[in-house]
């Protein structure tokens, strides 16, 4: 699984994240509302995934360990 | 070139044609709905076909197109002159491109890297639109290397099929900077569908706006992108190899450019040197070139464009010069005439009962050798149904060679469109008649003709707006170009509502070109005083403009009419218009001629040509001076000896009477004494080939029944 919960209730994206993710991330998410997404470890994600992180834009840890990711999508998503 | 490849080159030039008409009737009544559905199938259909044959240049440059049209139609961005020039220019460079398949017989292999202004219009997608301004004041470092902004906004259900447009994005070519926003908002969190895509994505890159294309080819959504410069225009930097490279091509492509294919040609070469330029950030450039290529379209010469194009490239002598993918070959390109399957089937029959024909002369001829007394009442009889079929067989061929004129007239409201607008003269074109058919040669040879005309009746005839008013006029002249059928003959009539032309003037004007004497002059009548106009190296323009007033125009236009077996004249009512009227032969393939003797041979005259056929006393032709000279009907006409005139004989001996045929050309009349009038024939004309192509005073050959050669003269030739 490329999105799961790490300790202290922290989400976690690892590896690349399909778009399958987006629903899990998601539901987490709403789950609870105020929840860290800790990134460090994405090498990628679907858009999908990242249209989450646009429209809930929870607070993001990272920066991710992909250079598109990280050179492109999280300077305009944060 | 393979039939896949041909059909596609005939049905894009009808498609073009088609979408080029309508967006010039759409200039005329923009909110006509219908037109534009049409005008914008034609080019979806357009673009369907560059997909079949893999052609994604074109594929590219018409989905371009067809995103203004959609704008257009969905109310959000009324169409207007800017957005119609867009289309059209794309259409030019389709003309091209076809032009270059039918050349080469393959798709253009730099079609696709050839830098085409992407999406241009709806606003949003011009360089200064609000989202390239944000984007470049976001990223003003990317900006400065930046050769292109994209906006790209992937279709909403784009993500359910798999799709990933951030990831083509984030793989641009030479990305400098992205920016992710939403294009509603996001709502709440609940409703939130995640494979619904929401995105809009913007983008500087340092990559050419083609590559950019190739790359986002294929996804979903629309996506615009312009061509930016930044900076501060460093002029003294010269130009990239590939830019050059096509330069050199358009260069290539003007070299060989006839007069038909030539405001095509020089539009489309122009558009794409001028938006190599652009692309490459030299504005200053692409302006120049830009104008240049009006300069030849209203010149309709290709000159200017060329000299443009060869300067700016000799001042970019020391940059590197790529070899431009350009094939040359002489215009011989692949003609080819759609022809209705109806009447092919009448030609099968036709050939049937050809060889029904020849199996009973066959048999006729099996009887001759056998001696039947039957065979001459036989012979007559098989020989008039073999006639009867030689007949039928020439209509049946004419028929399949006539087109409508509209495939020359519809190219004219165009031409008038940019000529009215770069002479600042408003006019209106009506054309009617377009329905009218003439053999495809008569069509074809129109064009020159007729630009000529609307060219001179443009820069010539119609008054300045201001002009007009003051004369108590409506603001916008009117050009009417009318084409009827008259039995055997195509009329065309060109005309305007302008000021007509000043017969002192003219008068003033052939005495000092010297084409006529003052007191020569004064013998004319007002319509062989009009006439002048035609004289070779005429021209009474005061100044010499772009368009006309070269004093090529008006005798090339005769030359031309007359060559097909046609005629000119003119007509002008001072302050009212000018009207020049064409009358053509409706097919050159058969010629009526009169076949005469003379010095012991036969020769034809062209039966239009011809009078009067008379014979005469001796004593009625009298001597004025050394000329022989005859009166017929109260008309003195200078007697011409054909045979001594023509270097086959002496004159003729002094005999009881003399054969005279009175034939005219070029308003010069005259008697031509032969030995004998023979007999009326039509006949299909062969032209002078090989060495003897040239030769004055004859139109052309052809086989007698009995094997001679006929030659037919050509009168006007003969009378100079």
């Amino acid at each position: 699984m490329t999105v799961r919960i790490a300790g202290g209730g922290r989400i976690e994206l690892v590896g690349v994240c399909p778009s399958g993710d987006a629903e899990a991330l998601l539901r987490l998410l709403l789950a609870d509302p105020g929840t860290t997404v800790d990134w460090r470890e994405c090498r990628g994600a679907h858009t999908a995934v990242v249209q989450v992180l646009m429209a809930v834009r929870p607070k993001l840890l990272g920066p991710p360990a992909g250079a598109p990711l990280k050179d492109w999508v999280a300077p305009a998503i944060t | 070139m393979n039939e896949f490849l041909q059909q596609f080159v005939i049905e894009s030039r009808e498609l073009a044609q088609a979408a080029s008409d309508g967006l010039l009737a759409l200039e005329q009544s923009p909110r006509d709905a219908e037109r534009l559905d049409e005008v914008f199938r034609a080019f979806h259909t357009l673009k369907g076909s560059a997909a079949i044959v893999e052609f994604p240049g074109m594929e590219t440059a018409m989905h371009a197109a067809e995103e203004i049209l959609t704008e257009a139609r969905a109310g959000r961005q009324p169409l207007n002159s800017a957005g119609i020039g867009q289309c059209l220019s794309r259409l030019d460079q389709v003309a091209t491109w076809l032009d270059a398949i039918e050349r080469s017989g393959r798709i253009p292999q730099d079609a696709g890297a050839r830098p085409v202004e992407v999406t241009p219009s709806p606003a949003e997608h011009h360089p200064d639109a609000a989202w390239v301004a944000d984007l470049v004041d976001g990223h003003r470092a990317a900006a400065g290397r930046a050769l292109t902004a994209v906006r790209f906004v992937p279709g909403t259900d784009c993500l359910y099929h798999g799709e990933d447009p951030l990831e083509r994005m984030t793989s641009l070519p030479g990305l400098l900077a992205l920016e992710l926003s939403a294009r509603e908002p996001w709502g709440g969190l609940d409703t939130l569908d995640p494979f619904r895509c929401n995105l809009i994505l913007t983008a500087l890159s340092a990559a050419p706006a083609t590559d950019l294309y190739v790359h986002l080819q294929g996804h979903s959504g629309e996506c615009g992108i312009v061509s930016i410069t930044t900076g501060s225009g460093d002029s003294t930097r010269s130009l990239p190899p590939h830019v050059v490279g096509v330069i050199e091509a358009q260069q290539a492509l003007l070299e060989d450019a006839s007069p038909q294919s030539l405001a095509g040609r020089a539009g489309s070469a122009g558009t794409v040197a001028a938006n190599a330029l652009r692309f490459c950030g030299r504005m200053e450039l692409s302006e120049r070139i830009s104008h240049a290529t009006d300069q030849s379209l209203l010149a309709l010469s290709v000159q200017p464009l060329r000299e443009a194009l060869a300067q700016l490239l000799a001042e970019d002598a020391p940059a590197e010069t790529a070899s431009a993918d350009s094939v040359r070959t002489p215009e011989n390109l692949a003609r080819t005439l759609r022809i209705d399957a109806g009447q092919i089937d009448a030609l099968v029959r036709l050939a049937g009962e050809l060889t029904v024909v020849n199996n009973a002369i066959r048999h006729v001829a099996k009887l001759a050798r056998a001696g039947d007394p039957v065979v001459p009442d036989l012979l007559k009889d098989r020989q008039g149904a073999l006639e009867h079929l030689v007949a039928e067989l020439r209509r049946s061929v004419v028929g399949m060679r006539v087109r409508p004129l509209r495939a020359v007239l519809q190219r004219f409201p165009r031409l008038v469109r940019e000529m009215s607008a770069n002479l600042g003269k408003p006019v209106k074109l009506v054309i009617t008649g377009e329905e009218t058919e003439a053999d495809k040669t008569i069509v074809e040879m129109l064009f020159e003709p007729l630009l000529h005309l609307v060219r001179n009746a443009i820069d010539h005839g119609v008054e300045g707006a201001s002009g007009r008013t003051t004369a108590g006029k409506a603001p916008t002249a009117r050009l009417e170009i009318k084409a009827k059928r008259n039995a055997d003959q195509v009329l065309i009539e060109v005309s305007d509502d302008g000021a007509g032309i000043d017969l002192a003037r003219l008068r003033k004007a052939a005495v000092a070109r010297g084409i006529m004497t003052e007191e020569r002059l004064l013998t004319l009548t007002e319509a062989e005083t009009l006439d002048l106009v035609f004289a070779p190296g005429f021209s009474t323009a005061a100044r010499v403009t772009e368009i006309s007033g070269r004093g090529v125009g008006m005798d090339a236009v005769r030359r031309a009419v007359e060559r097909v077996g046609g005629h000119v004249s003119i007509s002008s009512v001072a302050g009212q218009g000018t009207a020049v009227k064409l009358s053509l032969p409706f097919s050159v393939m058969m010629t009526h001629v009169m076949t005469v003797e003379a010095g012991g041979q036969l020769f034809g005259l062209p039966l239009e040509a011809i009078i009067e056929m008379t014979c005469v006393p001796q004593a009625a032709i009298s001597k004025v001076g050394a000329a022989p000279v005859v009166v017929l009907r109260d008309r003195a006409l200078p007697v011409i000896d054909l045979a001594s005139v023509l270097g086959v004989g002496g004159a003729l001996a002094d005999d009881d009477g003399a054969n005279l045929v009175v034939a005219t050309a070029n308003g010069e009349c005259a008697a031509f004494r032969v030995d004998r009038i023979v007999e009326r024939l039509d006949l299909v004309l062969k032209p002078l080939e090989g060495l003897l192509a040239g030769t004055p005073g004859i139109m052309g050959t052809t086989l007698l029944g009995d094997g001679r050669v006929l030659l037919v003269l050509d009168v006007g030739e003969i009378l100079q």
